[in-house]
C-alpha cells in the first residue's frame, strides 16, 4: 500500500475521533485505540509459534521483588511466580497444594502442614519447614517492618518440629488460614539467603522456589526471568519470560497487534474488538474476584438514612452500565459477596433497578434534596469516571441532588486513610481469601478501612463467622449479614467486571480472578507447529 | 583575567541561588502535596503501622528539621532512599539518566540539524513555495500535541508500515520514533526563530552593503547573516535542549521509554519525595548549566555581551 494512501486513511480515522476527556494521556489512549480499527491491521500471523520466550506487557512497572514489601498488583504478578506459597490458589479459584502437600486442622486451633520434600531454592539450597516458619514470622517482625504485617494476625505461634512438618497455632479458630497462606504475605522466602545477604540485597537479587528465576531488571523498561529447570511443579513451557511496562493503552495494544508482545494486561472492554478483530490475537478474561462498589460514608446525613441508601441502589440501572460502559464484560451483583466466593448465594437475584420505588423511598425517608457527592478518580478503577457520571444522571432522574467531584489518586489514598470521604467513592475490594471474610468483613468491620457504619447484629455475625470452623454456621451468618447489608447499603455494589487480557492465539493461558499472573506449567502452554 | 572573573562570578552565583531555590520549592511542595505512607501500605493497615512507617521514613519530624537533613545530605550528593524502590534515590535516578540523555540528545540533534537549514532556507526564499511548506510544517509541529504525533507515528510507521518497533528501549530503530516525536516541537520552534532572525538581519544595512559591493549571495547568507542572527537561534536552541532533557514525559509514556520524566511523574504520584527531589535537582542543574553555557556563548558570539 502506498504511504500516502494509508497516511490519509489513518489521519482521517484519527481526526474523526472526538477526544472528550480532558486528560492528555487518556486522550491519547482513546485516540490511538479508536484509530486501531480492525480492518487496518497487519495480515494474519501463524497461530503457532517456535518462540521460547514469553513477552508480557503490563500497564505499570514493578517496584520491589521482596514479596513482603508490596501488595500492588503489578508486583504480585511477578512475586507469585518467583516465590511459592504453602497453599496455592489456582485460576479455578480453588486452593491446591503449594510448598505444603497437605494440611489438616487438629481440634480448633492447630493446623499441621506437610512440607513438600526435595524442593530447592533458586541458588540450590534445600527448602525446609524452617524456611516457612521464619518467612511467616518475618511478615510481622517489627525489626523488618514489612508491608504485610497484618495478614497473619490470627496466628499465635509456629513450630517446625522437623524439616517436613510445620505446625501453626492460631489464637482463635481460623477457618481461613490456608486461604490466608495462599495470598500476599504468604510467599515463602529463603531464611539462609535473606539473613546472609540482608533485606536490600534480597530485594535486588531475589531468590525463591518458584517456576521462574530472576535474571535482570531495567526499571520501567524490562524485567527478564528465566525458567527454573528444577521446578517441583515441572519446568514451564518457555525458556524466558520478559515483562515490559507499557503505560499507555493504545501502544500496549499496538505492540500486541504487531506481535512484539505475547500477552497484555488491563485490556479495557471498549478496546476488545480491536484485539478480537485481529486474526492472530484473542481476549481471555476472568470474572474479577471482587466487586466495584460505591462505598458510603454512612455517618454523613442523609447517608445515615437506610431509606435514602436503598433509593440510591434502586435508582441505578446496572444492566445499562454493564451493557454500555462495559460492553457486557461484567455482571450485576446481588449483594456484598462476589460470585465465585464461598457463601455466594446463587439463588439471590441481581440488584434491582426500580426508579419509581426509589422515588417512593426517598419520599418516605424524608429526603429534602441534600447534596450527595460521588468522589471519583479518573482511571483508578476502570470506568470510574464514566460510571460516576452515568449514575449521577440516573440519580438526578429520581430527584437526587447528586454531584461528581474528581480526585487525584493519591488524594484518594489519603482520604481513604483519614476516612474523610464526603459521600460516596469508588472502591474495588478484592476478595483476598475467596471468602466474605476477606472482603466484606475485612473492609467493613469495626476499625476496618471502610468503617463508616455500624450495626450490632452485623458486627456480631461477622466476628463469629471469622472465628468459626463450622461452615454451616458461617453460611447462615453470611446470609443474615447480606440481608442486613441490603437494608443499610454500607456499599452500593455496582458491577462485578471481568479482568481482560489480550493474547497471541498461540498462547494457551487462563487468567486468575485475583490478578495473580500464574505462569506455572499447568497454566501456560505455547502452541507449537 | 579580572574581566573573566567579573563575567563569570555573578552568573555562577545566580546559578547556585537558582539550584537552591528550586530544591527548596520542590521540598516544600512535595511535603504539602500529601503523605506517601497511605500509598505504601495495604488499605487495611492499622494506625500504629502508619505511625511506625512514618517514623521509619523520618516523616514524623518537624518540617524544618526534615529540611535541614535534606539540605545537609543533598550537599554531599545524598538524596536519601527512595520510598517506593527502597534504594538510594540517586541510584534510581542515575538508572534512568542514560535513556533520557540518549533520547533528549538525539531529538535535539535531529531538531537542530533539520531546523537551522530549513529556517535559513525559508528566510532566504521568503514567500516561495519552499517557505510556505516549511513554515506550514513548523506550524503543525508546534501545534500538534506530542501524544497525537506519537500515537500517529506508532500507528502509521510502526504498526502499518512496520518500519519501527512500537516502543521500548533497544537499538536505533527503537529510538527513531520517540526522537522524531520529541524533536518535532523543538524543530518547529528553532526553524521559526531561525527564519525570523535571519529575515531581520537580511534587512540590515550591512547586508545591503555587502551585496552592493558584490559579495557572493551564499557568502552573504552564511558569513554575514547567520553569524549575526546567531544570538536568538542559540538562545532558543539552548532552551529547547533543556526542555528536551526534562520535559519528555508524554513522549516517554507513549513510547514506554524508561526516562527521567516518566520516573519523576510516577514518583510524584507515589509521593516518593527523595526521587522527585533528586530528579528535579539534577534537571535544574542541567538547565542551569545550559543557560550558563549559552551565556558564555553569547560572550563569544557578541563582544557587547562581555561588558
Amino acid at each position: 500500500m502506498p504511504l500516502t494512501r494509508f497516511t490519509l486513511e489513518a489521519l482521517t480515522e484519527a481526526m474523526m475521533i472526538q477526544v472528550t476527556r480532558r486528560e492528555l494521556l487518556k486522550g491519547a489512549a482513546a485516540l490511538g485505540a479508536a484509530a486501531t480499527a480492525p480492518g487496518a491491521l497487519t495480515p494474519a500471523r501463524a497461530q503457532t509459534t517456535q518462540k521460547r520466550e514469553l513477552v508480557v506487557a503490563q500497564g505499570g512497572d514493578i517496584s520491589k521483588f521482596d514479596p513482603h514489601f508490596s501488595t500492588s498488583s503489578n508486583d504480585i504478578r511477578v512475586s507469585f511466580n518467583l516465590f511459592d506459597n504453602l497453599v496455592s490458589r489456582h485460576p479455578d479459584g480453588k486452593l491446591h497444594p503449594g510448598l505444603a502437600t497437605e494440611w489438616k486442622l487438629h481440634g480448633q486451633t492447630q493446623w499441621t502442614f506437610k512440607v513438600r520434600p526435595g524442593v530447592k531454592w533458586h541458588n540450590g539450597d534445600p527448602f525446609t519447614a524452617a524456611d516457612a516458619k521464619w518467612s511467616l514470622e518475618r511478615t510481622w517482625d517489627p525489626k523488618v517492618g514489612t508491608r504485610v504485617s497484618t495478614v497473619f494476625t490470627t496466628i499465635d505461634r509456629i513450630e517446625a518440629p522437623d524439616p517436613a512438618t510445620l505446625v501453626v497455632h492460631t489464637k482463635k479458630p481460623d477457618p481461613l488460614l490456608p486461604a490466608r497462606l495462599a495470598f500476599y504475605g504468604g510467599q515463602i522466602v529463603p531464611q539462609k539467603y535473606v539473613e546472609k545477604a540482608g533485606n536490600d540485597e534480597f530485594n535486588a537479587k531475589p531468590i525463591g522456589t518458584g517456576p521462574v528465576r530472576f535474571v535482570s531488571w531495567t526499571k520501567d523498561d524490562r524485567l527478564v526471568l528465566e525458567a527454573n529447570p528444577d521446578y517441583w511443579g515441572g519446568r514451564i513451557d518457555v525458556d524466558r519470560i520478559v515483562l515490559r511496562s507499557i503505560p499507555e493503552t493504545a501502544p500496549r495494544i499496538a505492540s500486541l497487534l504487531k506481535g512484539e508482545v505475547d500477552v497484555i494486561t488491563q485490556l479495557p472492554p471498549d478496546q476488545e474488538e480491536r484485539v478480537m478483530g485481529n486474526a492472530s490475537t484473542k481476549v481471555e478474561g476472568a470474572l474479577y474476584a471482587g466487586l466495584y462498589v460505591l462505598a458510603v460514608n454512612g455517618k454523613r446525613p442523609p447517608l445515615d438514612n437506610p431509606l435514602v441508601k436503598q433509593a440510591l441502589s434502586l435508582a441505578i440501572d446496572r444492566q445499562a452500565i454493564v451493557k454500555e460502559l462495559w460492553r457486557g464484560r461484567g455482571i450485576v451483583p446481588n449483594g456484598p459477596i462476589a460470585k465465585g466466593d464461598n457463601h455466594f448465594d446463587a439463588k439471590l437475584g441481581p440488584l434491582v433497578y426500580n426508579p419509581g420505588e426509589a422515588r417512593e423511598r426517598l419520599r418516605k425517608g424524608g429526603y429534602r434534596g441534600e447534596e450527595i457527592v460521588i468522589e471519583t478518580t479518573v482511571g483508578y478503577t476502570a470506568n470510574d469516571k464514566p460510571m460516576s457520571e452515568a449514575i449521577q444522571g440516573m440519580w438526578r432522574d429520581v430527584g437526587i441532588n447528586a454531584k461528581v467531584e474528581v480526585l487525584e489518586y493519591s488524594v484518594r489514598a489519603q482520604k481513604n486513610r483519614d476516612k474523610s470521604f464526603k459521600g460516596l467513592w469508588w472502591s474495588d475490594p478484592t476478595s483476598t481469601l475467596g471468602d466474605p471474610d476477606g472482603m466484606m468483613w475485612r473492609l467493613l468491620s469495626p476499625g476496618g478501612p471502610q468503617d463508616y457504619w455500624r450495626h450490632p447484629r452485623f458486627d456480631e455475625l461477622g466476628e463469629a463467622a471469622r472465628f468459626s470452623v463450622d461452615e454451616k454456621f458461617r453460611a447462615e451468618a453470611y446470609r443474615e449479614m447480606t440481608k442486613i447489608f441490603l437494608e443499610h447499603f454500607p456499599w452500593v455494589p455496582v458491577i462485578q467486571p471481568y479482568e481482560d487480557y489480550g493474547l497471541q492465539k498461540y498462547v494457551e493461558w487462563t487468567p486468575n480472578p485475583n490478578q495473580q499472573f500464574e505462569v506455572r506449567r499447568f497454566n501456560l502452554k505455547l502452541r507449537r507447529a | 583575567m579580572r574581566g573573566v572573573f567579573r563575567f563569570l562570578a555573578p552568573r555562577l552565583l545566580r546559578a547556585l541561588i537558582a539550584v537552591w531555590l528550586v530544591s527548596t520549592v520542590v521540598f516544600v511542595v512535595m511535603r504539602l502535596s500529601g503523605d506517601p505512607v497511605p500509598l505504601l501500605l495495604p488499605p487495611d493497615a492499622p494506625r500504629s503501622e502508619i505511625f511506625r512507617v512514618r517514623r521509619e521514613l523520618g516523616l514524623d519530624r518537624p518540617l524544618p528539621a526534615q529540611y535541614g537533613v535534606f539540605l545537609a545530605n543533598a550537599l554531599r550528593g545524598d538524596f536519601g532512599r527512595s520510598i517506593h524502590f527502597r534504594e538510594p534515590a540517586f541510584a534510581v535516578v542515575r538508572g534512568y539518566l542514560g535513556a533520557t540523555v540518549e533520547l533528549g540528545l538525539t531529538a535535539f540533534l535531529l531538531a537542530a540539524i533539520v531546523a537551522v537549514p530549513v529556517g535559513l532556507l525559508s528566510a532566504v526564499k521568503r514567500n516561495s513555495p519552499i517557505d510556505h511548506v516549511a513554515m506550514g510544517m513548523a506550524l503543525v509541529g508546534q501545534s500538534a500535541p506530542t501524544f497525537f504525533l506519537g500515537i500517529l507515528g506508532i500507528l502509521l510507521l510502526a504498526l502499518k508500515a512496520d518500519l519501527f518497533p512500537t516502543g521500548g528501549r533497544g537499538d536505533w530503530t527503537h529510538l527513531a520514533l520517540p526522537a522524531l516525536t520529541l524533536g518535532a516541537f523543538a524543530m518547529a520552534s528553532i526553524a521559526r526563530v531561525t527564519r525570523s532572525a535571519v529575515l531581520e538581519v537580511l534587512r540590515a544595512d550591512y547586508i545591503r552593503t555587502a551585496r552592493a559591493k558584490g559579495v557572493a549571495e551564499w557568502l552573504v547568507v552564511v558569513k554575514h547573516t547567520l553569524k549575526n542572527a546567531a544570538l536568538p537561534i542559540v538562545t532558543i536552541t539552548g532552551l529547547q535542549f533543556g526542555t528536551l532533557l526534562g520535559g519528555a514525559v508524554v513522549t516517554e509514556t507513549v513510547f514506554a521509554w524508561p526516562g527521567i520524566g516518566r520516573l519523576a511523574i510516577q514518583s510524584i504520584y507515589n509521593r516518593d519525595y527523595p526521587v522527585v527531589q533528586c530528579a528535579v535537582f539534577l534537571s535544574a542543574i542541567v538547565f542551569i548549566m545550559i543557560n550558563f553555557a549559552i551565556d558564555l556563548l553569547y560572550g563569544v558570539l557578541d563582544p557587547r555581551a562581555r561588558r
